[in-house]
Protein backbone atom coordinates (compact mmCIF):
# COMPACT_ATOMS: atom_id res chain seq x y z
CA UNK A 1 0.00 0.00 0.00
CA UNK A 2 2.70 2.24 1.18
CA UNK A 3 4.56 1.75 -2.38
CA UNK A 4 1.43 2.44 -4.46
CA UNK A 5 0.65 5.71 -2.64
CA UNK A 6 4.66 6.74 -2.87
CA UNK A 7 4.29 5.75 -6.91
CA UNK A 8 1.06 7.55 -7.19
CA UNK A 9 2.80 11.13 -5.73
CA UNK A 10 5.51 10.17 -7.73
CA UNK A 11 3.19 10.08 -11.07
CA UNK A 12 1.30 13.11 -10.00
CA UNK A 13 4.65 14.79 -9.16
CA UNK A 14 6.48 13.44 -12.59
CA UNK A 15 3.05 14.43 -14.70
CA UNK A 16 2.73 17.96 -13.09
CA UNK A 17 5.98 18.71 -12.87
CA UNK A 18 6.54 18.36 -16.50
CA UNK A 19 4.02 20.33 -17.33
CA UNK A 20 4.34 22.74 -15.05
CA UNK A 21 8.53 22.90 -16.21
CA UNK A 22 7.19 22.73 -19.82
CA UNK A 23 4.88 25.83 -19.18
CA UNK A 24 8.03 27.50 -17.39
CA UNK A 25 10.22 27.16 -19.86
CA UNK A 26 8.01 28.50 -22.84
CA UNK A 27 6.31 31.01 -20.57
CA UNK A 28 9.25 32.50 -19.75
CA UNK A 29 9.21 34.36 -23.17
CA UNK A 30 11.45 37.15 -24.53
CA UNK A 31 10.20 40.84 -23.99
CA UNK A 32 9.03 42.24 -27.29
CA UNK A 33 10.74 45.12 -28.80
CA UNK A 34 7.58 47.63 -27.86
CA UNK A 35 8.08 46.55 -24.57
CA UNK A 36 10.59 49.62 -24.12
CA UNK A 37 7.89 52.04 -25.17
CA UNK A 38 5.19 51.08 -22.35
CA UNK A 39 5.12 51.66 -19.03
CA UNK A 40 7.46 49.41 -16.91
CA UNK A 41 5.73 46.49 -15.83
CA UNK A 42 7.49 46.55 -12.38
CA UNK A 43 5.72 49.90 -11.70
CA UNK A 44 3.27 49.74 -8.83
CA UNK A 45 2.89 45.81 -9.58
CA UNK A 46 -0.08 45.70 -12.17
CA UNK A 47 0.84 48.01 -14.62
CA UNK A 48 -1.68 50.37 -13.20
CA UNK A 49 0.09 53.59 -12.53
CA UNK A 50 -2.65 54.69 -9.77
CA UNK A 51 -0.92 52.89 -6.68
CA UNK A 52 2.05 54.87 -6.10
CA UNK A 53 1.02 58.11 -7.10
CA UNK A 54 -1.41 58.72 -4.66
CA UNK A 55 0.37 59.70 -1.95
CA UNK A 56 1.46 62.54 -4.16
CA UNK A 57 -2.22 63.90 -4.29
CA UNK A 58 -2.39 63.83 -0.30
CA UNK A 59 0.19 66.19 0.01
CA UNK A 60 -0.86 70.02 1.19
CA UNK A 61 -4.54 70.67 2.77
CA UNK A 62 -6.70 68.09 2.57
CA UNK A 63 -9.42 70.21 0.81
CA UNK A 64 -7.36 71.60 -2.31
CA UNK A 65 -6.21 68.17 -4.48
CA UNK A 66 -2.71 68.59 -5.53
CA UNK A 67 -2.86 67.91 -9.42
CA UNK A 68 -0.68 64.91 -10.58
CA UNK A 69 1.46 64.09 -13.50
CA UNK A 70 -1.43 60.91 -14.61
CA UNK A 71 -4.54 63.12 -14.28
CA UNK A 72 -6.57 63.62 -17.25
CA UNK A 73 -6.93 67.39 -17.42
CA UNK A 74 -2.82 67.40 -17.20
CA UNK A 75 -2.27 64.36 -19.61
CA UNK A 76 -4.63 66.32 -22.33
CA UNK A 77 -2.79 69.63 -22.28
CA UNK A 78 0.41 67.85 -22.19
CA UNK A 79 -0.24 65.71 -25.19
CA UNK A 80 -1.61 68.80 -27.05
CA UNK A 81 2.04 70.51 -26.31
CA UNK A 82 3.88 67.43 -27.42
CA UNK A 83 2.58 67.65 -30.78
CA UNK A 84 2.54 64.90 -33.47
CA UNK A 85 5.29 65.45 -36.82
CA UNK A 86 4.91 61.64 -38.10
CA UNK A 87 8.28 62.36 -40.07
CA UNK A 88 10.17 63.02 -36.89
CA UNK A 89 8.41 59.90 -34.99
CA UNK A 90 8.94 58.22 -37.54
CA UNK A 91 12.35 59.39 -38.50
CA UNK A 92 14.48 56.30 -39.88
CA UNK A 93 16.26 54.34 -37.06
CA UNK A 94 19.88 52.62 -37.62
CA UNK A 95 18.77 49.15 -38.38
CA UNK A 96 19.72 46.54 -40.99
CA UNK A 97 19.56 48.02 -44.52
CA UNK A 98 17.44 46.92 -47.11
CA UNK A 99 16.31 48.45 -50.50
CA UNK A 100 13.18 50.56 -49.94
CA UNK A 101 9.53 49.28 -51.29
CA UNK A 102 7.66 51.44 -52.50
CA UNK A 103 3.51 51.60 -53.06
CA UNK A 104 1.62 52.97 -55.24
CA UNK A 105 -2.12 54.31 -53.24
CA UNK A 106 -5.47 56.41 -54.37
CA UNK A 107 -5.97 59.02 -52.58
CA UNK A 108 -8.32 56.59 -49.88
CA UNK A 109 -5.86 54.44 -49.25
CA UNK A 110 -3.23 57.01 -48.72
CA UNK A 111 -5.62 58.64 -46.07
CA UNK A 112 -6.06 55.25 -44.55
CA UNK A 113 -2.32 54.68 -44.04
CA UNK A 114 -1.80 57.90 -42.38
CA UNK A 115 -4.90 57.42 -39.89
CA UNK A 116 -2.90 54.05 -39.23
CA UNK A 117 0.35 55.97 -38.87
CA UNK A 118 -1.23 58.04 -36.87
CA UNK A 119 -2.32 55.42 -34.81
CA UNK A 120 0.99 54.04 -34.51
CA UNK A 121 2.54 57.27 -33.40
CA UNK A 122 0.54 57.83 -30.40
CA UNK A 123 1.37 54.71 -28.79
CA UNK A 124 5.23 55.69 -29.71
CA UNK A 125 4.09 58.77 -27.46
CA UNK A 126 2.92 57.48 -24.68
CA UNK A 127 4.88 59.22 -21.57
CA UNK A 128 7.30 58.02 -19.41
CA UNK A 129 5.62 58.11 -15.82
CA UNK A 130 7.08 61.02 -13.42
CA UNK A 131 7.69 59.71 -9.80
CA UNK A 132 8.78 60.75 -6.68
CA UNK A 133 12.22 59.42 -5.87
CA UNK A 134 11.73 55.86 -3.74
CA UNK A 135 12.79 55.74 -0.03
CA UNK A 136 15.47 53.53 0.94
CA UNK A 137 14.78 50.26 2.43
CA UNK A 138 16.29 49.79 5.64
CA UNK A 139 14.68 46.39 6.91
CA UNK A 140 16.32 43.87 9.10
CA UNK A 141 14.62 40.45 9.13
CA UNK A 142 16.74 39.09 11.73
CA UNK A 143 19.77 38.77 13.96
CA UNK A 144 21.47 35.48 14.78
CA UNK A 145 24.36 36.09 16.62
CA UNK A 146 25.10 32.39 16.62
CA UNK A 147 26.58 32.50 12.70
CA UNK A 148 28.51 35.09 13.23
CA UNK A 149 32.11 34.39 11.44
CA UNK A 150 31.13 31.00 10.14
CA UNK A 151 31.01 32.86 6.71
CA UNK A 152 33.23 35.06 5.09
CA UNK A 153 31.06 36.81 1.96
CA UNK A 154 27.96 37.70 1.81
CA UNK A 155 24.56 35.67 0.86
CA UNK A 156 22.09 37.12 -1.82
CA UNK A 157 18.86 34.86 -1.87
CA UNK A 158 16.71 35.80 -4.46
CA UNK A 159 13.18 34.41 -5.48
CA UNK A 160 12.79 33.62 -8.54
CA UNK A 161 9.11 32.07 -8.63
CA UNK A 162 7.56 33.61 -12.16
CA UNK A 163 4.51 34.57 -11.07
CA UNK A 164 5.66 37.19 -8.36
CA UNK A 165 5.84 40.68 -9.23
CA UNK A 166 9.16 42.68 -9.50
CA UNK A 167 8.02 44.78 -6.78
CA UNK A 168 7.16 42.01 -4.44
CA UNK A 169 10.05 40.06 -4.70
CA UNK A 170 12.03 38.26 -1.67
CA UNK A 171 15.42 39.67 -2.49
CA UNK A 172 17.46 39.16 1.14
CA UNK A 173 21.09 39.26 1.84
CA UNK A 174 22.80 37.15 4.67
CA UNK A 175 26.23 39.39 6.58
CA UNK A 176 28.74 37.33 7.69
CA UNK A 177 28.06 38.69 11.12
CA UNK A 178 24.48 36.66 11.19
CA UNK A 179 21.83 39.78 10.29
CA UNK A 180 19.49 38.99 7.40
CA UNK A 181 18.59 42.20 5.96
CA UNK A 182 16.20 43.37 2.93
CA UNK A 183 18.13 43.97 -0.32
CA UNK A 184 18.35 47.96 -0.93
CA UNK A 185 17.02 49.27 -4.35
CA UNK A 186 20.63 48.59 -6.46
CA UNK A 187 20.85 45.74 -4.90
CA UNK A 188 17.67 44.54 -6.10
CA UNK A 189 17.45 46.18 -9.39
CA UNK A 190 20.83 43.82 -10.20
CA UNK A 191 19.24 41.00 -9.32
CA UNK A 192 16.14 41.20 -10.99
CA UNK A 193 18.32 42.22 -14.26
CA UNK A 194 20.55 38.92 -13.49
CA UNK A 195 17.48 36.22 -13.38
CA UNK A 196 14.78 38.00 -15.34
CA UNK A 197 16.80 39.89 -18.16
CA UNK A 198 15.17 43.54 -19.68
CA UNK A 199 15.36 43.97 -23.65
CA UNK A 200 17.80 47.28 -23.44
CA UNK A 201 18.94 47.20 -20.20
CA UNK A 202 22.39 46.33 -18.10
CA UNK A 203 23.35 44.70 -14.95
CA UNK A 204 26.29 47.47 -14.20
CA UNK A 205 25.37 51.02 -14.62
CA UNK A 206 26.50 51.84 -18.27
CA UNK A 207 29.57 54.31 -18.94
CA UNK A 208 27.53 56.51 -20.52
CA UNK A 209 25.60 57.92 -17.58
CA UNK A 210 28.97 59.79 -16.22
CA UNK A 211 28.91 63.77 -15.63
CA UNK A 212 31.63 63.51 -18.47
CA UNK A 213 30.06 61.57 -21.48
CA UNK A 214 26.53 62.95 -20.52
CA UNK A 215 28.35 66.49 -21.28
CA UNK A 216 29.41 65.33 -24.59
CA UNK A 217 26.16 64.13 -25.63
CA UNK A 218 24.35 67.36 -24.56
CA UNK A 219 26.90 69.54 -26.57
CA UNK A 220 26.18 67.15 -29.73
CA UNK A 221 22.14 67.84 -29.10
CA UNK A 222 21.28 63.78 -28.11
CA UNK A 223 19.37 64.71 -25.66
CA UNK A 224 16.39 62.18 -26.78
CA UNK A 225 19.05 59.34 -26.98
CA UNK A 226 20.32 60.01 -23.24
CA UNK A 227 16.56 60.38 -22.06
CA UNK A 228 15.58 57.07 -23.97
CA UNK A 229 18.79 54.84 -22.54
CA UNK A 230 17.93 56.51 -19.31
CA UNK A 231 14.06 54.84 -19.70
CA UNK A 232 15.80 51.66 -20.72
CA UNK A 233 18.16 51.39 -17.79
CA UNK A 234 16.57 52.68 -14.48
CA UNK A 235 13.74 52.11 -12.63
CA UNK A 236 11.10 55.49 -12.64
CA UNK A 237 11.63 56.02 -9.03
CA UNK A 238 15.37 55.58 -8.55
CA UNK A 239 17.51 58.38 -7.63
CA UNK A 240 19.45 57.75 -10.81
CA UNK A 241 17.03 58.38 -13.05
CA UNK A 242 15.18 61.43 -11.76
CA UNK A 243 18.60 62.94 -11.14
CA UNK A 244 19.61 62.51 -15.35
CA UNK A 245 16.07 63.53 -16.26
CA UNK A 246 16.11 67.19 -14.32
CA UNK A 247 19.97 67.26 -15.74
CA UNK A 248 19.09 67.08 -19.29
CA UNK A 249 15.79 69.16 -18.80
CA UNK A 250 18.18 72.01 -17.18
CA UNK A 251 20.68 71.42 -19.89
CA UNK A 252 17.71 71.94 -22.69
CA UNK A 253 16.92 75.27 -20.79
CA UNK A 254 19.92 77.05 -20.68
CA UNK A 255 20.53 76.52 -24.61
CA UNK A 256 17.11 77.39 -25.37
CA UNK A 257 17.00 73.45 -26.89
CA UNK A 258 13.47 72.74 -26.91
CA UNK A 259 12.48 71.72 -30.33
CA UNK A 260 14.60 68.97 -29.81
CA UNK A 261 12.17 67.15 -27.34
CA UNK A 262 9.51 68.29 -29.36
CA UNK A 263 7.28 64.85 -30.86
CA UNK A 264 8.69 62.78 -28.54
CA UNK A 265 7.50 61.60 -25.42
CA UNK A 266 9.73 63.01 -23.34
CA UNK A 267 7.94 66.32 -24.11
CA UNK A 268 5.29 65.82 -21.13
CA UNK A 269 7.86 65.29 -18.84
CA UNK A 270 9.89 68.18 -19.86
CA UNK A 271 6.67 70.74 -19.51
CA UNK A 272 5.96 69.32 -16.09
CA UNK A 273 9.22 69.43 -14.41
CA UNK A 274 9.35 73.39 -15.57
CA UNK A 275 5.75 74.16 -14.48
CA UNK A 276 6.47 72.39 -11.20
CA UNK A 277 9.83 74.40 -11.19
CA UNK A 278 8.03 77.89 -12.43
CA UNK A 279 10.88 78.24 -14.74
CA UNK A 280 8.32 78.05 -18.24
CA UNK A 281 9.45 81.62 -19.31
CA UNK A 282 12.26 80.04 -21.95
CA UNK A 283 9.44 77.15 -23.64
CA UNK A 284 6.88 79.84 -23.97
CA UNK A 285 8.95 82.01 -25.41
CA UNK A 286 10.41 79.15 -27.91
CA UNK A 287 6.53 78.17 -28.49
CA UNK A 288 5.44 81.97 -29.33
CA UNK A 289 8.47 82.34 -31.99
CA UNK A 290 7.40 79.14 -33.55
CA UNK A 291 3.87 80.48 -34.12
CA UNK A 292 2.34 77.80 -31.11
CA UNK A 293 0.27 80.35 -29.50
CA UNK A 294 -2.25 77.72 -28.71
CA UNK A 295 0.57 75.65 -26.95
CA UNK A 296 1.60 78.87 -25.63
CA UNK A 297 -2.04 79.76 -23.95
CA UNK A 298 -2.34 75.92 -22.67
CA UNK A 299 1.11 76.05 -20.92
CA UNK A 300 0.15 79.16 -18.71
CA UNK A 301 -3.25 77.41 -17.97
CA UNK A 302 -1.34 74.29 -17.29
CA UNK A 303 0.63 76.91 -14.72
CA UNK A 304 -2.42 77.93 -13.48
CA UNK A 305 -3.94 74.71 -12.75
CA UNK A 306 -0.74 73.27 -10.65
CA UNK A 307 -0.35 77.07 -8.39
CA UNK A 308 -3.91 78.05 -8.39
CA UNK A 309 -2.51 80.38 -5.39
CA UNK A 310 -0.31 82.42 -7.43
CA UNK A 311 -0.44 85.95 -8.26
CA UNK A 312 -1.18 85.83 -12.25
CA UNK A 313 -4.05 82.72 -11.53
CA UNK A 314 -5.70 85.15 -9.06
CA UNK A 315 -5.62 87.99 -11.70
CA UNK A 316 -6.69 86.25 -14.35
CA UNK A 317 -9.64 84.47 -13.14
CA UNK A 318 -10.68 88.54 -12.53
CA UNK A 319 -10.27 89.21 -15.54
CA UNK A 320 -11.70 86.50 -17.24
CA UNK A 321 -8.51 86.46 -19.26
CA UNK A 322 -8.31 83.76 -22.65
CA UNK A 323 -5.85 83.28 -25.12
CA UNK A 324 -3.05 85.79 -25.71
CA UNK A 325 -4.20 87.86 -22.96
CA UNK A 326 -3.49 84.81 -20.25
CA UNK A 327 0.09 85.19 -21.70
CA UNK A 328 0.47 88.76 -21.13
CA UNK A 329 -1.32 88.44 -17.77
CA UNK A 330 1.36 85.64 -16.67
CA UNK A 331 4.03 87.83 -18.21
CA UNK A 332 3.45 91.14 -16.13
CA UNK A 333 2.74 89.37 -12.81
CA UNK A 334 5.19 86.18 -12.55
CA UNK A 335 7.71 85.83 -15.26
CA UNK A 336 11.24 86.71 -14.88
CA UNK A 337 11.27 87.45 -18.48
CA UNK A 338 8.62 89.38 -18.66
CA UNK A 339 9.42 92.18 -20.95
CA UNK A 340 11.11 89.81 -23.05
CA UNK A 341 7.38 87.53 -23.19
CA UNK A 342 5.72 90.81 -23.66
CA UNK A 343 8.29 91.54 -27.23
CA UNK A 344 8.30 88.38 -28.29
CA UNK A 345 4.19 88.60 -28.36
CA UNK A 346 4.26 91.68 -29.65
CA UNK A 347 6.43 90.69 -32.78
CA UNK A 348 4.15 87.38 -33.41
CA UNK A 349 0.81 89.58 -33.84
CA UNK A 350 2.46 92.27 -36.00
CA UNK A 351 3.48 89.34 -38.38
CA UNK A 352 -0.21 87.99 -37.52
CA UNK A 353 -1.77 91.11 -38.93
CA UNK A 354 0.84 91.36 -41.74
CA UNK A 355 0.16 88.20 -43.32
CA UNK A 356 -3.57 88.02 -42.38
CA UNK A 357 -3.19 91.34 -44.53
CA UNK A 358 -1.29 90.05 -46.77
CA UNK A 359 -2.87 86.81 -48.21
CA UNK B 1 -8.01 1.83 -23.24
CA UNK B 2 -4.87 0.89 -20.83
CA UNK B 3 -2.21 3.70 -20.37
CA UNK B 4 0.72 1.11 -20.41
CA UNK B 5 3.00 3.87 -19.79
CA UNK B 6 1.82 5.25 -16.60
CA UNK B 7 2.26 1.65 -15.12
CA UNK B 8 5.35 0.73 -16.65
CA UNK B 9 6.59 4.18 -14.97
CA UNK B 10 5.37 3.71 -11.65
CA UNK B 11 6.70 -0.15 -11.62
CA UNK B 12 10.22 1.50 -12.83
CA UNK B 13 10.48 4.34 -10.19
CA UNK B 14 8.82 2.71 -7.60
CA UNK B 15 11.98 2.47 -5.25
CA UNK B 16 13.54 6.17 -6.14
CA UNK B 17 12.22 9.15 -4.78
CA UNK B 18 12.53 12.51 -5.96
CA UNK B 19 15.33 15.24 -4.52
CA UNK B 20 16.15 18.64 -4.48
CA UNK B 21 20.25 18.61 -5.07
CA UNK B 22 23.12 20.47 -6.65
CA UNK B 23 24.46 19.87 -9.55
CA UNK B 24 27.75 20.86 -10.43
CA UNK B 25 28.11 22.40 -13.61
CA UNK B 26 30.93 24.89 -14.98
CA UNK B 27 34.93 24.74 -15.76
CA UNK B 28 37.72 24.02 -14.21
CA UNK B 29 38.52 26.32 -11.06
CA UNK B 30 34.87 27.76 -11.63
CA UNK B 31 31.90 25.64 -10.21
CA UNK B 32 28.78 26.52 -10.50
CA UNK B 33 25.73 24.96 -9.10
CA UNK B 34 22.44 24.51 -10.53
CA UNK B 35 19.47 23.65 -7.94
CA UNK B 36 17.37 20.99 -9.46
CA UNK B 37 14.44 18.59 -8.89
CA UNK B 38 15.53 14.97 -9.97
CA UNK B 39 14.83 11.61 -9.24
CA UNK B 40 17.14 9.83 -6.66
CA UNK B 41 19.03 7.05 -9.04
CA UNK B 42 19.65 9.44 -11.71
CA UNK B 43 23.64 10.78 -11.73
CA UNK B 44 23.84 14.25 -9.91
CA UNK B 45 24.68 15.67 -12.91
CA UNK B 46 22.71 14.59 -15.21
CA UNK B 47 18.94 14.25 -16.61
CA UNK B 48 16.57 16.60 -14.33
CA UNK B 49 13.28 17.34 -14.02
CA UNK B 50 12.97 20.89 -13.23
CA UNK B 51 15.82 23.49 -12.27
CA UNK B 52 14.28 25.54 -9.34
CA UNK B 53 17.85 28.02 -8.86
CA UNK B 54 21.37 28.65 -9.00
CA UNK B 55 24.02 28.51 -6.54
CA UNK B 56 27.20 30.58 -7.41
CA UNK B 57 30.40 30.07 -5.05
CA UNK B 58 32.35 32.73 -6.18
CA UNK B 59 31.91 35.93 -4.97
CA UNK B 60 31.17 38.42 -7.77
CA UNK B 61 32.86 41.86 -8.03
CA UNK B 62 30.55 43.33 -4.88
CA UNK B 63 31.88 40.47 -2.44
CA UNK B 64 28.33 38.79 -2.60
CA UNK B 65 27.68 34.81 -3.39
CA UNK B 66 24.63 34.66 -5.43
CA UNK B 67 21.57 32.28 -4.81
CA UNK B 68 18.28 31.77 -6.47
CA UNK B 69 15.76 30.21 -5.26
CA UNK B 70 12.06 29.16 -6.87
CA UNK B 71 10.10 29.05 -4.16
CA UNK B 72 7.01 28.71 -5.45
CA UNK B 73 8.24 25.32 -6.78
CA UNK B 74 10.07 23.99 -3.98
CA UNK B 75 7.23 24.62 -2.18
CA UNK B 76 5.58 22.67 -4.84
CA UNK B 77 8.20 19.83 -5.30
CA UNK B 78 8.10 19.35 -1.32
CA UNK B 79 4.11 19.14 -1.08
CA UNK B 80 4.18 16.35 -3.66
CA UNK B 81 7.37 14.58 -1.52
CA UNK B 82 10.66 15.89 -1.99
CA UNK B 83 13.46 15.11 -0.13
CA UNK B 84 15.85 18.13 0.49
CA UNK B 85 19.80 17.60 0.40
CA UNK B 86 22.07 19.07 3.25
CA UNK B 87 23.05 21.91 1.03
CA UNK B 88 19.37 22.74 0.06
CA UNK B 89 18.55 22.60 3.52
CA UNK B 90 21.09 24.77 4.40
CA UNK B 91 19.67 27.51 1.87
CA UNK B 92 17.03 27.71 2.88
CA UNK B 93 17.63 28.38 6.75
CA UNK B 94 20.17 31.16 5.67
CA UNK B 95 17.54 32.73 3.31
CA UNK B 96 15.34 32.62 6.22
CA UNK B 97 12.60 30.40 4.60
CA UNK B 98 13.34 27.31 6.95
CA UNK B 99 14.43 27.38 10.34
CA UNK B 100 18.44 26.97 10.61
CA UNK B 101 19.78 23.75 9.93
CA UNK B 102 21.21 21.33 12.80
CA UNK B 103 24.57 21.32 11.55
CA UNK B 104 25.02 24.91 10.76
CA UNK B 105 24.07 25.89 14.42
CA UNK B 106 26.35 22.95 15.71
CA UNK B 107 28.88 23.98 13.26
CA UNK B 108 28.65 27.95 14.33
CA UNK B 109 28.80 27.01 17.83
CA UNK B 110 31.68 24.78 17.85
CA UNK B 111 33.59 27.26 15.60
CA UNK B 112 32.54 30.11 18.68
CA UNK B 113 34.52 28.14 21.14
CA UNK B 114 32.32 29.90 24.11
CA UNK B 115 31.27 27.60 27.47
CA UNK B 116 27.91 25.92 27.76
CA UNK B 117 26.71 28.47 29.97
CA UNK B 118 26.88 31.32 27.06
CA UNK B 119 25.42 29.25 24.24
CA UNK B 120 22.27 28.35 26.74
CA UNK B 121 21.46 31.83 26.76
CA UNK B 122 22.14 32.96 23.11
CA UNK B 123 18.85 32.18 21.02
CA UNK B 124 18.10 31.37 17.64
CA UNK B 125 15.96 34.70 16.22
CA UNK B 126 15.25 33.77 12.80
CA UNK B 127 11.51 33.72 11.62
CA UNK B 128 9.70 32.64 8.70
CA UNK B 129 8.47 35.54 7.57
CA UNK B 130 8.47 34.36 4.20
CA UNK B 131 6.01 31.81 4.88
CA UNK B 132 3.78 33.68 7.13
CA UNK B 133 2.93 36.26 4.35
CA UNK B 134 2.27 33.28 2.62
CA UNK B 135 0.03 31.87 4.50
CA UNK B 136 -1.42 34.88 5.42
CA UNK B 137 -2.07 35.67 2.10
CA UNK B 138 -3.18 32.15 0.48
Amino acid sequence: MATLRVSLSLWNLHAGSRGAGRVYFRARSRPRPGDLFQPLPGVCGAGTPCRGLCSESESGSPKIKKPTFMDEEVQSILIKMTGLDLLKIFKPAIQETKPPTYKLMTQAQLEEATRQAIEAAKVRLKMPPVLEERTPINDVLAEDKILEGTETAKYVFTDISYSIPHRERFIVVREPSGTLRKASWEERDRMIQIYFPKEGRRVLTPVIFREENLETMYSQDRHVDVLNLCVAQFEPDSADYIKIHHQTYEDIDKYGKYDLLRSTRHFGGMAWYFVNKKKIDGLLIDQIQRDLADDATSLVQLYHILHPDGQSAQEAKEQAAEGLQLIKVFAKTEAQKGAYIELTLQAYQEAFISSSAAS
Amino acid sequence: MVQLTIVLYKAYHQFSHLTIRLALGGCTKWPFYHIVASLNKCPKDGHFMEQLGSYHPVSNSYGKKLIALNLDQIWHCTGCGAHLSKPVEKFLGLSGYFPQHLTVVTNAERFSKTDTEATETRELTSVNIAVGIRLKSS
